[in-house]
């Protein structure tokens, strides 16, 4: 187990380090930069080794044991079945202990490589935190990444010469050639790789804040790979703000946890006290779901006095010293948190995380930014946009999870319910057929986050993985198409079956898959298995909660609708006539290096939900050993009055054979009103528009939510920055510069005033001296006698003057 | 020992003022040659103060700064003019040392930055030494008057500076930036007059003074004269000014004028003239027009280096030393702070000036420095606890150090191009990606940084001031934080409008040519230090914190000290509390539990 970080942690930083030999040596690398390719794939597969390895050691420390999951439904969990349809509270109850003593506590592997900064008692680090989770995300996502770091040789391969932009037209009418970035591109995957992967492996939400911003910039980079489009700096603009908007939720989210529980740490971690010792502190998980309080949500102390901050400031103020004060707030904690201070707090907490994954996940009503990635080259849709970076935002509901308080879920869940329902609409209509797979993609993260608000921890995560496989295998498909076809809009494509086959038949598979395709009740697609779980945690859910339950039928609805335009995509596409000539001519299959991870990702669409033959080792179940402690059993809202169904009740046979019967119902009726649609033509979709002309029309405007936001938030952001630029040149500026203009005028003022009256006074006394001078003039006379005359006289009173003054000066001496 | 450190501190700040005089007694008539010389005198001072900085090989070596330590190191004290008790008194602790340092590594880029200047090539580069002099001047020195003439040394050839070598609004730019400072000067001096004639060094005990390098060791006879002296003792000395500011009968608490005691007024004195400096709203005008005028490298010292002038006086003079009028008006500082942070961005928002959304930027990003300062997380209610607090102050330190390496890096990448099509029109940019692909891949990593990117240097400093203020108040850090949306905001658009795009759009297109080696040389430094001390910020907390640490638990301690004098009534709770759990019913369920007590 110690070799766990090694591994996973080498496996995180492989990719950094092609990062950087690209930066600086990846123009250099063979023709054209083509080694870069190569460098970055070798990272990548080796990272995918390592983490595969990593699955090994684990599995050999932690194998799985009794078979667990829907495969289960065996007579044992069906006599408690019962009881959980009479009284989910009561059934929360009992089967508590049970289930805490069935399941046993796997530690995570946590600890920190080095510290950002500490302060105080307290620290932010860069560290780890493996449990089954982890190591399934590693294994996930260096698998995608590797099959797409190996389709991008040949999606790419364009980029190895020089390369004619035909969507951008310069100043002179003709096209943009530039030089091929074919280095760059790799460069910003491998960036992207080691940012999901440090992402995953974090040992703190500060860490996750961390990577979570560098995916954000990664993706902001190769969502505007064709600097020269202003669609793509526009689409890239627009991810990397609306993400921010998230973001600054997070951060409200991260303050709330800083200041309540004085760590970001998920795991509990050694840290030297006031005098020098080591000691265990409780991390984010511990506080809120102390082992004491049978792993049960509670406040956490400082959130607790946080709330209390009056009242703490008065019991200080009357003790004696810091030490007392603390005793005795010390005493008063637990009588504060039955009274419920501090749950406020962690409600804040949990909805700010949340809004950090509204963000990444593109959920209502952040969802804007998602279909206008699609500008980026498609390797990226698949492996950013799909299958790893916005399902972040649900890996991270699922890993904050015990911290989620029941209102926190609720709101998840109702967020998660708006956004799939949406999503699905937009992507009835659209004809992009980049921009139905975005769409699609929003909605199938809804559904994640339905599934964890309903309760259903392990339902949510599940979907995660099977999603991601066949999301990216739709994705690198489209891709396929594109490459062959040079556009992007269906209605020119169809009948490409015939010119490629191999693209036609994974992406068919891949349609299954996301349709949750499979022979009821016995076996299925990746996507059957993760669909079930969702739909039967719903049942349950709607069971508890009736009040609630429409988010139990929207979500069955979304299923019908998931069907119906993944259908359509496939017809509009591979079947039919062609239906733009030149297109079709020219529409080949594509090279080997795209076609293999194709087929690769094909295969994990089809067999990800299965068991391992002759093991007990499943998806499902590794996961399971992931499930936060304390969350299973469900909970109850206390301010709401609903309940959080525990998802064990999801799993009992008669709940399970319900939702399999109703979610193959809906996909297939969406398959059935598609092939009349699109594949036999029996009905005409041009006349269900007209009839449904006001939401063919929402739907096609993806329900103006660009339009409002421009209005109700751009623009008057603008509007603010205009005023204030103004206030800041008219107003600030006048004072100052008036200010100094009325200075000048007292100084001109005192100029005058020197002028008139001082100078004036100064040229009045010269004058007069002058004048005087004249007068005196008069005494020259030139006659001796009259000289000599006034000369005695003088000599008398001066000598007069004197005696009087030198005595008087004397007899001061 | 005392003389070499005279020597060596001595050295750091006047080798630049000696060189000047040199280069203005030689007659040299090459340009280049100026340039040369001026380069390698600042890159001299630069080397001694890295000599400084490099961890010690040995414990205790004179002159190396010794990590881990709070207190003032390599202290030098020489009488100046005794009758005022003025002393020429240096020293560098964990928050001035960094900045000097910065200011002798951006001195030294600067300079180099400064090979395109041809008009009066001596007189600038004589100015430019000068400045440099003040600068460090300030960062170390321990003197109030000392630190007062050293800011005004450095205020003069700034003017020259932005008024001779500036653009065509240069004159007009160059007296709004005297005339703003002056003010400022001339607050700061009649608060450090107010402060010096209130001083008494009777009050201090003999370690205190020992500890403050009044005298020499606590049993020094020159103890007893102070201690036995029948008039007051004034004393000009900061450590002693924060020691009498903080001791519990301190001689600033007498009323002055509108029942506000001296230290009230000296400390709003002061902080207005530091704000003036910083700058914060509303008295940050002189800003934009300064960094539009002057030439390329004194905008990134301007930036880079005296706007931080103004957040380490807040942090030397205005808290250690009135810390009652601090506590009292915290929720100014904070609100100025947070004003700043807000109003910047979105008037960085509305530029068309390149040039303009940076300075715009810098008093946005400074607005943390004082938020994460003044966020007075130590009361009552959480016990005193400095902690959240000191993540604040660091925070704004890192922010500080931050700050100077990416705006100092954004406004010579701004020059970088200013000096090949000669105007700064955002619309008129585009495609610069095409036609210089490390220019704007440079460019992109330091706009990055100031956007406060994770692993560059602006995140961590912005993101530990906002988690330090939560606890003060969280409604000033909501909003702190919601900056970080208009922040993406303007440097993305920024960057799509300058590097992206198909082609050029401005005049002169045909002039654009690639980064030279010279400027790359200048650019990547930036860039590199933005992304270590992003990674391993830890490279400047361990220079920053001991002291940092130690001036927000002494300030702690006050508070601690200060709130028992008053009556239960008066204490400041801190932030707002939404309550959105406690209900009525709830209330009174908890009041009989209390009335038990």
């Amino acid at each position: 187990m110690d070799t766990l970080p090694l591994l996973l942690g080498t496996a995180w930083l492989l990719p950094l380090a092609s990062f950087a030999l690209i930066l600086l040596f990846g123009s250099r690398m063979g023709k054209a930069g083509r080694g870069a390719g190569f460098v970055a794939t070798a990272a990548i597969v080796a990272a995918f080794v390592l983490s595969a390895t990593a699955l090994t050691v684990w599995l050999s420390a932690h194998p799985i044991e009794a078979p667990a999951g829907h495969s289960s439904a065996t007579a044992d969990s069906a006599e408690h079945g019962a009881a959980a349809k009479e009284n989910h509270a009561a059934d929360t109850h009992a089967s508590a202990g049970e289930t805490t003593a069935a399941k046993k506590i796997i530690p995570p592997v946590a600890g920190d490589w080095y510290e950002l900064g500490a302060f105080g008692t307290k620290r932010i680090t860069i560290g780890y935190y493996i449990d089954a989770l982890t190591i399934a995300m590693f294994f996930m996502v260096t698998m995608v990444a590797s099959c797409i770091h190996i389709y991008s040789f040949g999606y790419m391969h364009e980029e190895l010469s020089e390369v004619t932009d035909h969507q951008v037209t310069l100043a002179s009418g003709q096209h943009l050639h530039r030089r091929g970035r074919f280095h760059r591109f790799y460069q910003y995957l491998s960036l992207f790789c080691f940012s999901m992967l440090g992402l995953v492996i974090a040992g703190n939400i500060a860490m996750v804040f961390v990577f979570w911003e560098l995916v954000g910039i990664c993706s902001y980079f190769l969502i505007g790979f064709y600097i020269e489009r202003k669609s793509a700096s526009n689409a890239a603009n627009k991810a990397f703000i609306v993400n921010r908007v998230g973001d600054f939720g997070m951060i409200i989210g991260l303050m709330a946890v800083w200041t309540g529980m004085g760590t970001f740490s998920f795991g509990d971690y050694e840290m030297k006290d006031a005098q020098g010792r080591e000691t265990m502190r409780p991390g984010i998980f511990s506080q809120a779901r102390p082992a004491g309080n049978d792993f049960q949500l509670q406040a956490p102390d400082g959130m607790v006095k946080f709330a209390k901050r009056d009242e703490i400031a008065e019991i200080v103020q009357k003790s004696e010293n810091a030490a007392d004060a603390e005793l005795q707030i010390e005493k008063r904690i637990d009588g504060w948190r039955k009274d419920g201070f501090g749950y406020g707090w962690l409600i804040v907490a949990g909805l700010g995380i949340f809004c950090g994954c509204v963000g990444k996940s593109a959920q209502f009503p952040l969802h804007v930014w998602l279909p206008d990635a699609m500008e980026g080259p498609t390797p990226v849709s698949a492996l950013i946009h799909a299958a790893t970076m916005v399902a972040a935002g649900v890996y991270l509901v699922g890993r904050f999870y015990p911290v989620f308080t029941p209102e926190v879920l609720m709101v998840i869940a109702y967020i998660g319910c708006i956004t799939l329902f949406i999503a699905a609409t937009m992507a009835l209509v659209a004809t992009d057929i980049k921009r139905v797979l975005a769409f699609s993609t929003v909605s199938q993260l809804g559904y994640m986050m339905l599934a964890l608000g309903f309760g259903g921890w392990l339902a949510g995560i599940f979907h995660l993985f099977t999603h991601a496989f066949f999301k990216a295998l739709l994705f690198l498909c489209s891709g396929s198409v594109i490459h062959a076809t040079h556009t992007n809009e269906m209605p020119r494509m169809g009948g490409l079956l015939k010119k490629m086959p191999y693209t036609g038949i994974t992406m068919l598979i891949g349609c299954l898959a996301i349709a949750g395709a499979g022979i009821p009740w016995i076996i299925g697609l990746s996507g059957y298995y993760s669909k079930d779980f969702i739909i039967a945690q719903g049942l349950v859910y709607q069971h508890a909660n009736p009040l609630h339950g429409w988010l139990f039928y929207f979500s069955v609805a979304g299923a019908g609708m998931t069907s119906f335009y993944m259908f359509r995509l496939w017809y509009m596409t591979f079947l039919g006539t062609p239906r733009d000539k030149h297109v079709y001519d020219h529409a080949h299959e594509s090279t080997p290096s795209m076609l293999v991870p194709l087929v690769i990702l094909a295969v994990m669409s089809v067999i990800s939900g299965w068991k391992v033959p002759f093991t007990n080792l499943e998806l499902p179940a590794l996961l399971t050993q992931a499930i936060p402690s304390g969350t299973e059993e469900g909970a109850v809202s206390n301010l709401t009055k609903f309940y959080i169904p525990a998802e064990h009740l999801s799993h009992e046979s008669g709940v399970h054979f319900f939702a399999t019967g109703i979610a193959f119902l809906m996909a297939l009726l969406g398959f059935v009103l598609a092939t009349a649609f699109y594949g036999t033509k029996r009905l005409d979709p041009n006349d269900a528009r007209r009839t449904f002309a006001t939401l063919y029309r929402i739907f096609i405007h993806k329900w103006y939510f660009d339009e409002a936001y421009q209005k109700i938030f751009v623009r008057p952001a603008l509007a603010i920055s205009g005023w204030i630029a103004w206030l800041d040149k008219n107003g600030l500026d006048w004072i100052a510069d008036n200010s100094a203009r009325l200075m000048g005028l007292c100084a001109r003022l005192d100029d005058w005033f020197d002028r008139k009256f001082v100078d004036r006074l100064i040229d009045l006394v010269a004058a007069g001296t002058y004048r005087l001078g004249i007068r005196l003039k008069a005494l020259q006379t030139g006659s001796l006698r009259q000289y000599v005359m006034l000369l005695a006289v003088g000599l008398a009173a001066l000598f007069m003057i004197m005696n009087f003054y030198w005595n008087f000066a004397m007899s001061k001496m | 020992m005392s003389d070499f450190l005279t020597t060596l501190l001595s050295s750091v700040i006047f080798l630049p003022a000696l060189g000047a005089l040199l280069l203005c007694i030689v007659p040299i008539r090459s340009d280049r040659f100026i340039k040369q010389f001026s380069l390698a005198v600042t890159a001299v001072v630069f080397a001694i103060t890295l000599w400084m900085a490099w961890p010690a090989s040995s414990a205790n070596e004179p002159g190396r700064f010794a990590l881990g330590m709070a207190n003032m190191q390599s202290m030098v004290l020489h009488e100046w003019i005794p009758s005022w008790n003025i002393y020429y008194f240096l020293g560098i602790d964990g928050i001035s040392f960094p900045l000097a340092l910065l200011t002798s590594f951006l001195s030294v880029l600067a300079m180099g930055a400064s090979w395109p200047i041809a008009k009066h090539v001596k007189g600038y580069c004589v100015l430019f030494l000068l400045l440099e002099t003040g600068m460090l001047g300030v960062f170390m020195s321990l003197d109030f008057f000392l630190f007062y003439v050293f800011w005004e040394v450095m205020l003069l050839p700034m003017y020259f500076l932005i008024g001779i070598w500036g653009g065509p609004r240069r004159e007009y730019a160059a007296i709004k930036f005297f005339l703003f400072t002056l003010v400022g000067s001339v607050l700061l001096l009649v608060a450090m007059l107010m402060l010096y004639f209130n001083s008494d060094l009777r009050l201090l005990g003999p370690q205190q003074l020992a500890d403050c390098r009044v005298v020499e060791t606590k049993d020094a006879p020159e103890v007893q004269n102070i201690l036995k002296d029948a008039k007051p003792v004034h004393t000009f000395n900061i450590l002693a000014l924060a020691e009498m500011g903080q001791a519990e009968r301190s001689p600033f608490a007498q009323a002055l004028w509108l029942g506000k005691s001296v230290s009230w007024w000296a400390f709003l004195f002061m902080f207005i003239g530091f704000v003036i400096k910083l700058p914060a709203v509303p008295v940050h005008t002189w800003l934009p027009e300064a960094h539009v005028e002057a030439p390329t490298p004194i905008s990134m010292i301007l930036a880079g280096v005296l706007l931080k002038m103004g957040g380490y006086g807040v942090l030397r003079f205005c808290y250690p030393i009135c810390p009652d009028a601090a506590y009292e008006l915290a929720w100014l500082v904070c609100g100025i702070g947070t004003l700043s942070m807000v109003y910047g961005a979105f008037a960085a928002l509305a530029q068309k000036d390149f040039k303009r959304l940076v300075a715009y930027s810098s008093v946005s990003h400074m607005g943390y420095v004082l938020l994460g300062i003044g966020a007075w997380s130590a009361y009552a209610g959480n016990n005193y606890n400095a902690d959240y607090w000191m993540w604040g102050m660091n925070g704004a330190m890192f922010q500080m150090i931050a700050h100077g390496l990416s705006s100092a890096g954004m406004f010579f990448l701004v020059g970088v191009i200013y000096d090949r099509v000669h105007h700064r029109n955002l619309d008129q940019f585009g495609g610069l990606f095409a036609k210089m692909p490390l220019y704007s891949g440079i460019s992109v990593g330091i706009f990055f940084a100031a956007l406060g990117l994770p692993g560059l240097c602006g995140f961590i400093g912005e993101v530990f001031v906002v988690l330090g203020c939560w606890s003060y108040s969280t409604a000033l850090a909501v909003l702190a934080a919601s900056v970080v949306v208009l922040t993406a905001g303007y440097i993305l658009w920024t960057i799509q409008r300058v590097y992206l795009g198909a082609e050029y759009k401005g005049p002169h297109g045909d002039a654009i040519t690639p980064i030279t080696f010279r400027e790359t040389a200048i650019a990547v430094p930036l860039l590199a230090l933005a992304v270590v001390f992003g990674v391993y910020p830890k490279a400047m907390f361990d220079y920053m914190s001991p002291s940092i640490d130690k001036t927000v638990n002494a300030l702690a301690d006050w508070t601690r000290g200060h709130e028992k004098q008053k009556s239960p009534g008066d204490i400041i709770i801190g932030g707002v509390t939404p309550r959105i759990i406690i209900q009525e019913e709830e209330e009174e369920k908890l009041n009989p539990m209390m009335n038990d007590e």
